[in-house]
């Protein structure tokens, strides 16, 4: 049945009924950091943009910040901010010449923020092994700040998929272009299956799930949580409660007009009515030239023009961001 | 929370309360439309064409049911008990039953109420509506009254769509219109829409290549200027200038396409991108058919 690994993997929320959870650690109990992965199907529509300028923006209220290249095959996240290569990246901790990953944190010169840069200089670095993975995703877990900030990859490759499940708040990058949305889709849905049979795993009703879904074709989770309860009403219900907690928390970037400002309100709602579930929506970047120009310079957006309207607007998506924390903490 | 879309309520597919005013139902009509409507970027590849077709059918059944009084009032009577039966469902899972599946509230309007709020809505349609595609031919524009009421939705009805104009329309008067009744192809009866007495009228103008082109030089803009300004090459305009359905992009880009024009002509975006994406989806398509996505 489960491996422990993907028990410590699997955010849960707690069951009614403790008897049936399944004895092993308890991840979420005493830790109070919160990891942010920042994804979205699609390449090229600014998700290191928004990372590294989301880091700086809470480390300038702040809190402590780490911005992990988890772009494994593509990481450019220290471009963004300026930095060269820095001498210690990712596949020095993922091929074990230092223990810990905080021996990989660069300082980034901006007080507060640190940069884990991504792995470059490994062919294989891009797929990891499993339990390399793993062992990554713990110890980002264990890092002692307030927030990690992960910079996801393109596609919807499961590596990219299980940084997103790990994570407090998945961010979900959209820009208000087909080719954007459709991919964005791809890729919370396929988040979505991927947790479900996380879950199911967990919870010991995988076989269930697996011959359901043998079963039929389902294309919303509402269905499918319907023909579970029938076969299973205590797994059904589980299942419904687990797939709650499943809320990508939305960006809309580079809008260019009004309309496309609804874009995120549009998407929250369609998604709540077709697939049953919620997102939270953190606020829509304008398009702005200041951001490119920027990125030329090698320079980030919030400490070259904090003045335009993209840069405060990455005030809105924090002020966002801790709410949803506090709200949190407040139910807990 | 958990509910698919043949088992929303009325109010739930328009996410609105129960006791929602006339007026915001018919915003919340309006809204629904423009989110989820043909071409809509939010809904892309997320749903099946059946879905939004299933979509699009319960938004018009809202539209017709709860924008009429008597069909409201039957319907909420049906819903109240309904959601009796569905309380006393709940209160017997609270008591230990956890069997009943969570998604099992149906309040869907049974079908011989709709059928029969059709009928009359059809009706009243016939009597005050007297330019039903269909019996156009020869029609000039008319004086009759209006509507006393919208008619009900017609999915199944193929075009010519009949033209209708808002008296009320600011951005749209100095647009000699009545010549483009006159140049049309077809003969397109000119319909001066209800004023907002009783049941609000949507706007049904009905955007045509042919009016978004006179439109156009009525601004005095050419084409290769629309085009140098919105950024979108000079055949794409043409063909939707010249209703060219088989020719345009995929609905979603025609859409964007759509929303740049009508923001340089000075029109209502959504108004324009649903009436042009309706009539291509009902020319294409053809009546009943699945949406293309």
């Amino acid at each position: 049945m489960g491996d422990v690994p993907t028990l410590k993997l699997v955010r849960t929320v707690p069951e009614p009924e403790p008897a049936h959870r399944p004895a092993g650690p308890r991840p979420d109990a005493i830790r109070a950091r919160r990891i942010v992965a920042v994804g979205g199907g699609k390449g090229g529509i600014g998700k290191s943009l928004i990372s590294a300028n989301l880091g700086i923006e809470l480390a300038r209220r702040r809190r402590r910040v780490v911005l992990v290249d988890a772009d494994l095959g593509g990481a450019n996240l220290h471009t963004t901010l300026g930095l060269d290569v820095p001498k210690r990246t990712l596949s020095d901790f993922i091929e074990r010449r230092v223990p810990r990953i905080d021996d990989v944190v660069t300082p980034t010169g901006i007080e507060n923020l640190g940069l884990v840069s991504g792995a470059l200089d490994h062919l294989d670095a891009a797929n990891p092994p499993y339990a390399q993975k793993m062992r990554l995703l713990r110890h980002i877990q264990q890092l002692d700040v307030d927030y990690a900030i992960l910079d996801l990859g393109a596609g919807t490759h499961t590596n990219v998929l299980d940084f997103f499940l790990v994570a407090d708040h998945g961010v979900l990058v959209l820009v208000p272009e087909p080719t954007a949305v459709e991919n964005a889709y791809r890729f919370v849905k396929a988040a979505f299956w991927r947790r479900m049979r996380n879950v199911a795993q967990v919870y010991g009703y995988e076989a269930l799930l697996r011959t359901v879904m043998a079963g039929g074709n389902f294309r919303s989770p509402v269905e499918l949580v319907t023909t579970v309860s029938q076969r299973d009403p205590e797994a059904g219900a589980n299942l419904a409660r687990q797939l709650a907690a499943f809320r990508p928390r939305l960006v809309v970037n580079e809008a260019r007009t009004p309309q496309d400002a609804d874009v995120g309100k549009a998407v929250v709602a369609a998604w709540r009515k077709y697939f049953g579930l919620e997102m939270d929506y953190l606020g829509f970047i304008p398009y702005d030239d200041e951001m490119w120009r920027t990125l030329r310079a090698r320079r980030p957006l919030l400490v070259e023009r904090p003045d335009v309207r993209a840069a405060k607007a990455f005030a809105g998506i924090a002020d966002a961001l801790v709410a949803l924390d506090l709200a949190a903490r407040h139910e807990a | 929370m958990l509910k698919r879309l043949a088992d929303q309520t009325l109010y739930e597919i328009l996410e609105v309360p129960p006791d929602a005013s006339s007026r915001d139902i018919a915003e919340a009509v309006e809204r629904a439309r423009a989110l989820y409507g043909p071409g809509s970027i939010a809904t892309y590849t997320l749903m099946s064409s059946e879905e939004a077709s299933l979509l699009t059918r319960r938004i018009e059944e809202a539209q017709s049911t709860l924008l009429d009084p008597d069909a409201r009032r039957r319907y909420d009577d049906l819903l109240g008990d309904r959601s009796g039966a569905a309380n006393a469902e709940t209160s017997e899972a609270d008591a230990g039953a956890q069997g009943s599946p969570p998604a099992r509230v149906l309040p869907l309007v049974p079908q011989p109420d709709r059928e029969e709020a059709l009928r009359e809505a059809e009706a009243s349609a016939e009597e005050s509506w007297p330019l039903r595609p269909g019996h156009v031919a020869g029609a000039s524009a008319p004086t009759s009254p209006p509507p006393a009421a919208e008619p009900p939705p017609l999915p199944a009805r193929p075009p010519p769509i009949p033209l209708r104009r808002e008296v009320s329309g600011p951005s749209m008067t100095p647009v000699p219109l009545p010549s483009v009744a006159q140049a049309a192809p077809e003969p397109i009866p000119l319909v001066a829409a209800a004023g907002p007495g009783g049941a609000p009228a949507p706007d049904a103008t009905a955007w045509t290549g042919e009016v978004l082109r006179r439109l156009r030089e009525a601004r005095g803009i050419t084409l290769p200027q629309l085009s140098e300004r919105i950024k979108v090459t000079r055949h794409h305009i043409e063909n939707i200038e010249g209703d060219r359905f088989g020719l345009l992009p995929a609905p979603v880009y025609l859409r964007g396409i759509l929303l740049s024009m009508a923001r340089e002509l000075r029109l209502d975006g959504q108004k324009v991108a649903r009436s042009y994406l309706e009539r291509v989806a009902a020319a294409t398509a053809g009546p009943g058919a699945p949406r293309p996505r």
